[in-house]
């Protein structure tokens, strides 16, 4: 067959990057497949493991502590707390000097965008500045035209969060920006570029204009935040500049959708996908599958426009994501995973999918396939849908990482040892 | 008498026969595309792609421009924002959406609705964006002359006049024309007579069945590799036969990628037709549909099927190839190049219409099998002259902009030959660096018939 | 004895703001008091149908004459809160000749324009409509913004001097012997508008005339003075679309049924309904069943909805009343006509009257029939003018049609501002400041916002419902915060996260409805945006416990000098 590798993977997220990336080392010849964009660019770039227990007790100190409690079910549970531990140290590896927080195996608290303060393991440099457990006093940049992120409000939201230093506001005009729907790429880009912008004094760079334009606000905080916008490409030199020319610490605060250090993570994948001689195509769907006789998946159709291209490989990752990325799919009737159309479990009738408290214990956070302790969704009956075929990710049900803040840790624990088990198997 | 007065028995008034839902918008910027904006829940991951609202803010990016203003229309409001010129139709907010919004076809729609309600047709503009998405039309006259065109475009006044007049930017220089069209030489070389029994000896020399009905394509050159660049089409031609195909080159008309751009959709739509007429012939005659231009099979595969209800222009779409993933998929490519030496470096770039076409990373891929070759990929970004757009003169330093990153990382590759599949993007290529500019194809050509042409 | 008002009109819905508006108008002083937000009872639950008097043509021809003469009023003085969107009655193959017949006779009879189209022809005019369609009745029904107009009654009647107090539940009436001289009301925040977690006081307002315009709310009122008034409510759902599949009022031409009619609202287009007898109008089932038969019955006249989206559903209780005696079963078969209750002659206690019953559309006349009412009660004599005064919005709408600027917004959003401000626009939009957009789904600018909390306080429904903000595909999920924002600094912190709390759980009762395909994974993604990344379920700020900052990770010192560095960029 003309396409033809040892492990393909179905989706472009952290999990399926992750396991393209743990097969890939495990010496397999690795295809990446992604339809459409993955939703990091909606997540806020931080790599949360846990932050709640299923029960809702949290903030917690040490994820690592606190995963033997969650049920047996959970992603976590199935593949176990050392593979968690070995998939964030792979990330480390792959991250670099982007990320910060392997110095301790406690959690980090980032201020949000809402003011409030969320608990992750893993955090971008870009906010490290900005942790709340940090006591240094901070001003809070927002801009007149960002409405979703409202500085002074988020500085009085922090101390009734009881953050443990003084937190302040201010609402500025951005210098450069001539409409108000300006999108958040158009902030960053005239960052990164250095563009020339008019102000009073003068036409001044970007980065130097919107120092001189937060400086005289500055009232002796040692710390500015600004909401996630610093740059892409060339985020650390942004912030850097600025922060010499406000001979103050910079950080960012998480926003999103869309989500500035989403991007930059996803670019640092896909970079490390690109080195690791992973073979990446996106834009295109699988649709379909066919079988060898014994029920194992011999290739996948991948439709471009109309025709569907057979993609062969000897293991398979499933790591499409759950209800927002579309790797699950649901109809009035039924919730289901659109391309194998592996079980995801369900209640028959759809107004068991909820609960009327909208921040409730809700059923529908939690479909998704659910997976042996090799990652192998299970069918109905509780055997292997496919015996080479893992999930890893969103498309996992059972866990629910909005309320655990456990999006970014399951992927790539999922992702980390779907894809190393697939390629450790593929190129024996 | 009213209506109301007519007599009242079971009659049913007007005729039911052969109606047809479709049939109610003649025309294209009549279509109603609200409910496409059902599958937008907002995530603006489009506007994170857009590489025009990077650089400009006074463009509010596919999400407002696709399903956002959709959703706000009723049927009786016209007044498309003007800003829907600006965008580029590179069509990256369409593979970048992760739910599925049409939200190329709902731009090219609303471009058109604009062009035709808000746009004046005596307007510089007007002709100006005609007169470049009509450039199939008058690049015959200058392929008559090319000596003399080449001349008359190059001269300063013609610039000046270019810009002053036309408002085309007088900043890039015009293609040269070839001496030679590809298809004069099609023609002088015996047409698809003499590609048949190429086709034959390869396939004998290949050990093959001389006689193959299935190893037949109908090549859709376009206009820039027939006017401008036939050195791309003659190589298509050759690495073709000499993998045993049969090469028949139908009548064809511009795919429109230039008129949807531009939102000419009357002009897109007679061109559109031509193409399916001919190219469902092709297919009739057993033949694959193969393009060498990444917006040209983008525009016979995505928006054909999207704007366009011809007879047969699914069943084009549908059978229409990227020149080079049709060999991929149908040959063993990678054995065939196996043992080929291309001495070169090479900086590639994706256009944005085969990274739609989920083939960004395919050349890349393909070419690693020849030995001795050095293909750098320079990275995601747009080129910035999305065809068209990037003449302007009010878009030029847009397109610029736009294309700031992808000079750098040409730069900071060790190759000084650009590599693509896109006219526009190479001539954007050429004009930001100085390198020359080659297409995959040739490189397959060097790989695989080498001398032997 | 000195009273606090003249009249004091008891409900914030389309009758109440009616009547106080009316009166206003003749110089009567009016109190109106509302229990939650205006329009929180069946006003702002309604499909937002402005009839034409074609739904009545056959069952009920008093009611189509009343409804086609308010009809036409309604265009004049609400322009820019009505769509003349047009309707057609549209006949399928299996639906009854007869009763297309009778309704076009109806139609005819009642005055109300009425054209016959071929199924073909309907489909030029909807081409969303099913492909067998048999033919259709043109009539001129239109779309009313319940919401708007019910707001800008409320308003008039301000500026004519009228006190308005929302959030005022009434508690008791004040009854002596067989009088009854007033209320008592609970504030939720005090008098005036709401702010959020501002603690309450009670007041009692005295008046001369009490007017119960508390629709299916009206029995609980009366009860508080031992008064019987027979209130019916019945129940029936409405589903909203994400977009609008038609453009034209679709009703289907058969008998009486349920799931009969397509209302292209706003931006969207909203199902209809089901019928059905509920004890208490505050607390009845909201149902499965209904939903999936508004979008499997309705999609045999628009298949399209079949595979459309939906974003949510609500129910409305209709305040149908019967007089004593008539023992109507079904209630699909009783009168929509209203009647005017008054307790001196029928009860015996004077100072009041109740009205229930009727429908949206003839509010106004309802409102007009019960002021005179209450004038002749008061010895007022000024007459009603409320048929040819146009509402603040309305007045001039001529002007605004001959193109004002787009105050510097992209023309949708500007012309989407303009249709919801009608001739306000000016003033509410002209700035000099960033205006930029706060709700994306609808096109609702800063401006508009703040407009919004001038007039109702921290109360971001009450916003929501002048606005839209928050009514679009996201249901919230991406403005709510955004609208919360605007509320600061005028509003502190804690009021305004309580009323982003209140606005963001109160989309979620209406989406909880539209759960499947699309608005499932939008619900998701707006679950993972306030959970995930704000982290809004366990908002320190919301728990009494404290958390301890000092145990979690405070920063690398080892890097920390990091961000002071310049370094090469990646």
């Amino acid at each position: 067959m003309a396409i033809s590798d040892d492990v393909l993977v179905i989706g472009g997220g952290i999990a399926g990057a992750t396991a393209a990336l743990a097969a890939a080392e495990e010496g397999a010849d690795v295809r990446l497949v992604t339809h459409k964009q993955s939703t990091l660019r909606n997540a806020s770039g931080l790599i949360d493991v846990l932050g709640y227990t299923h029960e809702g007790e949290g903030p917690i100190v040490d994820p690592f502590d606190r995963l033997e409690e969650l049920p047996e079910s959970h992603p976590y549970r199935r593949v176990g707390t050392e593979a968690v531990r070995e998939a964030l140290s792979f990330f480390d590896e792959v991250a670099g000097d982007a990320y910060a927080g392997d110095h301790t195996d406690a959690n980090a608290l980032v201020p949000t965008h809402g003011g409030t303060v969320k608990p992750t393991a893993r955090y971008p440099v870009s906010t490290a500045a900005g942790l709340a457990s940090d006591p240094r006093d901070t001003l809070l940049v927002g801009f007149e035209t960002l409405t979703d992120f409202d500085a002074p409000l988020a500085a009085s939201h922090l101390e009734a969060a009881g953050a443990p230093f003084a937190a302040r506001g201010v609402t500025l005009r951005f210098p450069g920006i001539v409409r108000d729907d300006a999108k958040l790429t158009r902030y960053a880009h005239l960052l990164d570029r250095e563009e020339p912008v008019e102000t009073a004094a003068g036409e001044r760079s970007a980065r130097e204009a919107l120092a001189a334009t937060v400086k005289p606000h500055l009232e002796g905080e040692s710390r500015v935040g600004f909401p996630a916008l610093l740059g892409d490409e060339f985020a650390d030199e942004v912030r850097a500049e600025l922060a010499d020319r406000l001979g103050a610490d910079v950080f960012e605060v998480p926003m999103g959708p869309p989500s500035l250090p989403g991007m930059r993570l996803e670019d640092l994948l896909y970079e490390a996908l690109e080195d690791a001689g992973v073979r990446v195509v996106s834009g295109v769907p699988v649709v379909g599958y066919e079988t060898d006789d014994d029920g194992t998946i011999d290739h996948v159709l991948v439709d471009r426009h109309g025709q569907e291209i057979p993609h062969e490989a000897g293991q398979y990752v499933l790591a499409t994501g759950g209800l927002v990325g579309k790797g699950v799919r649901s109809e009035r009737d039924r919730a289901f995973e659109p391309i194998f159309d592996c079980h995801v479990p369900h209640a028959d009738d759809r107004y068991d999918w909820f609960v009327d408290d909208v921040f409730g214990e809700q059923p529908y956070a939690r479909f998704g396939v659910v997976p042996d302790r090799e990652l192998r969704p299970l069918d109905a009956d509780e055997e292997p849908e496919f015996s080479n075929l893992r999930a890893a990710g969103a498309v996992l049900g059972g866990y629910d990482y909005a309320a655990e803040k456990s999006g970014a840790g399951v992927s790539l624990a999922t992702g980390y040892v779907a894809g190393g088990r697939a390629g450790a198997e593929a190129s024996r | 008498m009213s209506d109301a007065e007519r007599p009242m028995d079971d009659h049913v008034p007007g005729e039911e026969e052969g109606f047809e839902p479709i049939e109610v918008f003649p025309e294209a910027e009549e279509m109603d595309l609200r409910p496409g904006a059902d599958n937008c829940y907002k995530c603006s991951t489009c506007d994170t792609n857009c590489p025009v609202a990077e650089v400009d803010d006074e463009f509010p990016g596919p999400k407002f421009q696709g399903p956002e203003q959709w959703r706000l229309k009723r049927q009786s409001d016209h007044d498309i924002d003007d800003s829907v010129m600006k965008c580029s139709n590179c069509m990256r907010c369409d593979s970048a959406c992760p739910s599925e919004v049409p939200l190329s076809q709902m731009h090219n729609t609303a471009r058109a609705e604009y062009v035709e309600e808000n746009m004046s047709k005596l307007s510089r503009e007007y002709w100006r964006n005609r007169m470049l998405s009509n450039y199939r039309k008058l690049a015959p006259i200058a392929a008559t002359f090319p000596r003399t065109a080449n001349f008359v475009m190059g001269l300063s006044v013609t610039q000046w006049m270019g810009e002053k007049v036309m408002g085309i930017t007088g900043e890039r220089e015009f293609p040269e024309f070839a001496t030679q069209t590809f298809r004069g030489w099609w023609a002088e070389r015996g047409g698809n007579d003499t590609s048949r029994e190429r086709a034959r000896a390869a396939r004998a020399e290949r050990g093959e069945d001389v006689e193959n009905p299935r190893k037949r394509i109908a090549y859709f050159h376009g206009c820039y590799s027939n006017y401008n660049t036939p050195e791309v089409a003659k190589a298509l031609v050759r690495v073709y036969e000499h993998l045993g195909y049969e090469v028949m080159v139908p009548e064809q008309a511009c795919s429109g990628t230039p008129m949807f751009a531009n939102g000419m959709l009357e002009d897109a739509r007679l061109a559109a037709e031509t193409n399916v007429r001919e190219l469902a012939d092709a297919i009739e005659n057993g033949a694959d549909i193969v393009a060498s231009c990444s917006s040209c099979s983008m525009s016979i595969r995505q928006e054909y099927p999207e704007l366009f209800d011809f007879e047969g222009t699914e069943d084009v779409a549908a059978n229409t190839w990227d020149a080079v993933e049709y060999l991929r998929v149908h040959e063993d490519l990678k054995g065939e190049l196996e043992g080929t030496a291309v001495d070169g470096e090479f900086a590639y770039h994706a256009p944005c219409h085969a990274r739609n076409q989920g083939l960004d990373g395919q050349t890349v891929e393909v070419l690693s099998a020849i030995d001795g070759i050095d293909v750098e990929d320079v990275g995601d970004s747009c080129s910035g002259i999305s065809g068209t757009y990037g003449w302007k003169e009010e878009n030029y330093e847009t397109s610029m902009k736009i294309g700031e990153e992808m000079f750098e990382h040409m730069e900071d590759a060790e190759a000084t030959t650009g590599l693509t599949e896109c006219p526009t993007c190479s001539m954007q290529m050429g004009h930001g660096t100085g390198y020359e500019i080659t297409h995959t194809l040739e490189v397959l050509e060097a790989a695989l018939v080498g001398a032997e042409r | 004895m000195a009273h606090d008002t003249e009249v004091l009109v008891l409900g914030g819905g389309s009758t109440g703001c009616g009547i106080a508006r009316d009166l206003a108008m003749r110089g009567v002083e009016v109190t109106l008091v509302e229990r939650g937000n205006l329009t929180d009872g069946t006003t702002g639950r309604m499909h937002g149908l402005l009839h034409s008097g074609g739904r009545y043509a056959v069952s009920d021809q008093a009611s189509a004459v009343e409804c086609i003469e308010e009809n036409e009023i309604l265009r004049e003085i609400a322009g820019h809160c009505v769509e003349t969107t047009g309707g057609l009655f549209v006949q399928r193959p299996e639906d009854p000749d007869d009763y297309f017949r009778e309704k076009l006779e109806g139609c005819r009879d009642c005055d109300i324009p009425a054209r016959v189209l071929s199924g073909r022809e309907a489909r030029e005019v909807e081409p969303y409509l099913a492909e067998d369609v048999k033919r259709a009745i043109q009539v001129p029904d239109g779309a009313v913004d319940p919401f708007r107009l019910c707001v800008a009654n409320a308003v008039d009647a301000e500026n004519y001097g009228a006190r308005i107090e929302t959030h005022a539940e009434v508690i008791d009436l004040l009854r002596e012997g067989d009088d009854i001289y007033g209320v008592e009301v609970r504030h939720e925040s005090g008098p005036g508008k709401r702010t959020h977690g501002t603690p309450g006081t009670t007041e009692e307002i005295t008046a001369e005339y009490v007017v119960n315009a508390t629709g299916a709310w009206a029995g609980q009122i009366g009860a508080m003075a031992d008064l019987d008034v027979e209130v019916r409510p019945s129940k029936g759902v409405m589903t909203i679309m994400n977009v609008r599949q038609v453009d034209t009022v679709i009703n289907r031409c058969r008998p009486k049924g349920d799931a009969d009619i397509v209302v292209p609202h706003e931006t969207t287009a909203i199902l209809g309904t089901t019928d059905e007898e509920v004890t208490d109008p505050d607390d009845y089932p909201e149902e499965q069943w209904e939903v999936d038969m508004m979008i499997d019955t309705l999609s045999e006249l628009v298949p399209i909805l079949e595979e459309a989206r939906t974003i949510r559903s609500f129910w409305g209780v209709r305040p149908l009343y019967e007089p004593p005696g008539r023992g109507t079963t079904d209630p699909t078969d009783i009168t929509r006509d209203f009647f005017l209750l008054d307790h001196e002659e029928r009860d015996g206690v004077s100072g009041m009257s109740s009205i229930v019953g009727g429908k949206f559309t003839t509010y106004r006349a309802m409102a007009e029939e019960i002021s005179n009412h209450v004038c002749e009660q008061l010895g007022v004599r000024a007459s009603c003018a409320t048929a040819e005064e146009a509402l603040p919005g309305s007045e001039n709408l001529a002007v605004l049609e001959e193109g004002m600027d787009d105050f510097g917004l992209r023309s949708p959003i500007a012309r989407r501002s303009k249709q919801r401000l009608g001739s306000r626009s000016q003033e509410v939009l002209e700035t000099d400041e960033p205006n930029p957009v706060v709700c994306q789904c609808e096109g609702v600018t800063r401006a508009e916002v703040q407009d919004a909390i001038d007039q109702s306080g921290s109360d971001l429904n009450a916003v929501r419902i002048r606005t839209r903000a928050s009514m679009g595909n996201c249901q919230g999920g991406f403005c709510c915060q955004n609208m919360a924002n605007e509320l600061h600094p005028e509003y502190d912190e804690a009021t305004t996260r309580e009323a982003l709390d209140e606005l963001f759980q109160e989309r979620w009762k209406g989406e909880r409805h539209a759960l499947w395909g699309e608005q499932l994974s939008q619900a998701m993604l707006n679950y993972a945006l306030h959970a995930t990344t704000m982290n809004r379920d366990n908002d320190p700020a919301s728990h009494t416990e404290a958390v301890d900052y000092g145990a979690f990770d405070s920063g690398d010192s080892s890097v920390r000098p990091s961000s002071r560095r310049r370094s090469g960029g990646d």
